[in-house]
């Protein structure tokens, strides 16, 4: 080899190690200089997402089969994705509320009873060395998610596994949201309710009509109501809350995934039980527009989060999101729940809060047995058109078993409405016996 | 009907009686039991865990007024208690393999970490090797001292584990 060819290889090499090495040294950059600029943890660069990943999801990042495009953000503007009328609610609820510590309910610190309504977080501050700190976490979860009032959607379940998509459900939810409505009280609340809910299946024609009517009492005891309807055999039978922890339609996803966490507050024993920061996903950092179509309706566009069984030569496994997603850091709780229920599937659940906006973004999922089995990944958009009126919705959930490495794909709907007058009569078991006719 | 066709009848009748009376006295088929818990006492007769690891050896003791380290210093939050609470209701999985050729493959062994819990008089009431997580990291291995055999137990204990050292004084 010439003394020219030698000096060649040797460039080509030193390049090609430069080029291994350089994403790793310029996401360590970004991510310690506070860069707003978005980068790529991948593989290559795994490392960096030890301390804000939890450790499945850390495993499958360094085997190459996920990947997350991270966009750091600014965290006050980021918080003003709430309207300004439900951090006023906040602050003004300094100090008026408390927790029955036999239920874990919100209580009203003035009459020690249940509060009449509430918006705005019941706990603007959260101090970790509160033993009730983990039910103070969860209830600001409850008033975050419903500050909206209500709305739904049509979106898909997709079982997806090794080799690709194997089941697609289509659904829709149709929700009304009681308390923590920055619209204000509805008075007329005969049945005493939180929130309640429609959902049924569409297609594929084997579960068509399958559907659920959904109540949530506001009380410190009660179950929620849910009453199933199959159309085979026309009748709609209550069903135990439990059902929370069953699968939905044999996929790996389950009904408590919704917002990562779908029961009443109540149910589970709460412990807040570290800190930390993590990626959190949203379809985009800030939040998108609403069009008015009616006087009470609105509708929100979103972008579609394609998979990888739905990308031609995609990075990484099957169901991780291809586009439209992208992940934040942001500070977290890290808090565990277990329900006290013996009917429900799940032993201890660990779940990672926002500090600030309190959604919950990943959730690592143990049986009975103790055996961690799954994880979820919840995504989230936010809503909002002025400092009186703002929303965050669940726009996705990934499933993963890691017992049998298959996955669900929930939501990715790319339309959605906010009602913000829903005819409350529409919540019965009569629109759930006529979706059929 | 002949008397001996009543004679027949009343006999298969009086056999379908002795089936049910019997049927009725036999007693429940029983569930089959549920694998004991790793912490046979309650999580309050116990006094001291030790973790040994490649990092060093952890101690938490339980005082008048909650957990401290081998230094008396005070224990953050709770994972001393959630450890045994854990403990004290984990069953195995299953027997993975009664008897291993080389412990080493499941992360067990003389160089594996090692968990032991005593009581107020210093009686050892669970002394546990802590192995590797298995591939879908849905469990660990452990194996008690003395056991040849290689147990899975649920991977809450890895958490649980995890969270003691990271909440350990001076950590």
């Amino acid at each position: 080899m010439t003394a020219a060819w030698r000096r060649t290889a040797l460039v080509t090499a030193a390049i090609a190690v430069l080029g291994t090495a350089a994403p790793a040294a310029r996401a360590e950059d970004k991510a310690k200089s506070g860069s707003d600029e978005p980068w790529i943890l991948d593989a290559n660069n795994w490392q960096e997402g030890k301390d804000l990943l939890p450790d499945p999801v850390l495993k499958r990042l360094e085997k190459g089969e996920y990947w997350f495009k991270v966009v750091p953000v600014d965290p006050a503007k980021f918080r003003q994705n709430f309207a300004q009328k439900f951090w006023d609610a906040t602050k003004g609820n300094a100090g008026k509320y408390d927790l029955d510590e036999k239920t874990c309910g919100l209580k009203d610190k003035a009459s020690g009873k249940i509060p009449e309504f509430v918006f705005g977080l019941p706990f603007p501050t959260i101090d970790p060395k509160d033993p009730l700190a983990g039910c103070k976490i969860a209830w600001n979860f409850t008033f975050s998610g419903n500050q909206g009032g209500g709305g739904g959607a049509t979106f898909t379940l997709d079982g997806v596994d090794g080799t690709g998509e194997y089941r697609k459900i289509k659904a829709f939810l149709h929700g009304m949201i009681y308390q923590g409505r920055l619209d204000g009280e509805i008075k007329d609340n005969p049945e005493n309710l939180e929130n309640q809910a429609v959902t049924a299946a569409l297609e594929p024609q084997d579960v068509e009509g399958v559907s659920s009517l959904n109540k949530r009492y506001w009380d410190w005891e009660s179950q929620d109501a849910i009453w199933a309807y199959v159309p085979s055999t026309r009748r709609a039978r209550r069903v135990n809350a439990a059902t929370r922890s069953d699968p939905v339609g044999g996929l790996d996803i389950f009904a408590d995934d919704l917002n990562c966490y779908g029961g009443k507050v109540e149910y589970y024993k709460w412990k807040l039980v570290g800190e930390g920061k993590i990626l959190a996903p949203v379809l985009q950092p800030y939040p998108f527009p609403m069009k008015q179509v009616n006087p009470s309706r609105f509708m929100v566009d979103t972008p579609y989060v394609k998979a990888g069984y739905e990308v031609p030569k995609s990075k990484g496994a099957q169901w991780w999101p291809q586009e439209n997603l992208v992940f934040i850091p942001r500070p977290v709780w890290i808090v565990e729940g277990e329900s006290t229920d013996p009917y429900y599937n799940f032993g201890k659940v660990i779940m990672y809060f926002d500090k600030d906006m309190y959604r919950i973004y990943w959730k690592l999922v143990h049986n009975r047995a103790g055996e961690y089995f799954y994880t979820a990944m919840c995504g989230y958009h936010f809503v909002k058109n002025d400092e009186t009126y703002s929303a965050v919705f669940p726009s996705l959930v990934l499933g993963v078993n890691d017992k049998t490495s298959r996955a669900a794909l929930g939501g990715r709907y790319q339309s959605s409405f906010i009602e913000r007058n829903w005819d409350p009569n529409y919540f019965s078991l009569r629109t759930l016996t006529h979706l059929t006719d | 009907m002949t008397a001996r066709g009543t004679a027949l009848l009343l006999a298969v009748l009086a056999a379908l009686g002795l089936y049910v009376l019997l049927e009725y006295r036999r007693p429940a088929t029983l569930e089959p039991e549920q694998a004991p818990p790793l912490l046979r006492v309650a999580a309050a007769d116990v006094a001291r865990i030790e973790v040994d690891d490649a990092d060093g050896r952890l101690i938490a003791v339980r005082g008048p007024s909650g957990w401290t380290d081998g230094a008396g210093r005070a224990w953050q939050g709770d994972a001393p208690s959630d450890l045994l609470d854990v403990l004290a209701t984990l069953g195995p999985v299953m027997v993975v393999d009664p008897a291993p050729e080389n412990p080493a493959d499941y992360g067990l062994g003389p160089d594996a970490p090692r968990l032991t819990l005593t009581g107020a008089g210093g009686t050892v009431l669970l002394a546990l090797e802590v192995g590797e997580r298995n591939p879908a990291w849905t469990g660990l291995y452990a194996r008690a001292a003395g056991e040849q055999r290689v147990l899975l137990v649920g991977a809450v204990l890895h958490w649980e584990l995890e969270k003691l050292k990271e909440s350990a004084p001076g950590s």
